[in-house]
């Protein structure tokens, strides 16, 4: 039995976790995201793109708590964005990253046709309680 | 984007199961029975033109006083307190966290987190 938080003893008929389980199965084995993998995993193991992205983090920090009164932060921010996205592990892995997308927001529009709900819109974690 | 026919039947059969299920039917249940009601369905369009008017009236530059805002405030608390509408919303806040779990299955078996590849932009 699948438990529904909030909810009392709902029947299933047929479990969708398995479904999902399923379709993330088929999806894993296509050739936009196995491209996307390993393009993430070249990322992850760039030094380079490490090293800029633990500076970038400490600018964000420092914007966070609002620590700029000069602008310094944020100016540093742009330019190391723009120092990672010109590199050319960083490149390939936006290519596959808008490939996987598009794959993913087809295959979440038919699953939304079907199941009369917004998938991907309603799986977004949220802890805001603001839709009245 | 062409989808192979193992990809589409996958997808379907997902979005078979959830509208199946009986919580995501509460949800829908609740979603028709708002959608077809004259009345929630006025209350509705009534605060979201208002809304809209004034925002309209601010990005214009006025300053809104409390008078200006308070029709908009009255219709929110009458929209807050239709209970089709009130069911509606409850039954979709009660979705969302059901609806984030299947996806992270999807999500456990790639490796990557599925959702912010997969919404729309």
């Amino acid at each position: 039995m699948i438990s529904h938080p909030g909810m009392t003893s709902p029947t299933i008929h047929i479990d969708p976790f398995q479904a999902a389980q399923l379709l993330g199965k088929v999806l894993s084995e296509t050739p936009e995201f196995r491209a996307f993998f390993a393009a993430s995993k070249a990322v992850y193991n760039d030094a380079t793109i490490q090293k800029l992205s633990a500076e970038m983090r400490s600018h964000q920090t420092a914007l966070h708590w609002g620590r700029d009164p000069d602008g310094v932060h944020t100016a540093e921010l742009t330019r190391l964005e723009l120092e990672l996205e010109d590199l050319q592990a960083m490149q390939e892995y936006r290519a596959t990253e808008k490939e996987v997308s598009a794959l993913f927001q087809a295959v979440d529009k038919i699953i939304s046709q079907e199941a009369g709900v917004d998938f991907a819109v309603n799986a977004q974690h949220t802890g805001c309680s603001c839709s009245g | 984007m062409e989808l192979t026919k193992e990809i589409q039947t996958a997808a379907r059969r997902l979005g078979q199961c959830l509208r199946q299920d009986d919580y995501i039917r509460k949800y829908l249940d609740a979603l028709e029975e708002t959608r077809t009601n004259p009345e929630a369905n006025a209350l509705e369009t009534k605060m979201y033109a208002e809304y809209e008017r004034l925002i309209a009236r601010e990005q214009e530059g006025e300053i809104l006083t409390y008078e200006d805002t308070r029709e908009f405030f009255e219709l929110r608390q009458q929209v807050q307190d239709n209970p089709l509408i009130s069911r509606r919303n409850r039954t979709h806040r009660q979705i969302r966290p059901y609806v984030h779990q299947i996806a992270e299955e999807i999500s456990f078996v790639l490796g990557v987190d599925y959702t912010p590849l997969a919404k729309p932009h």
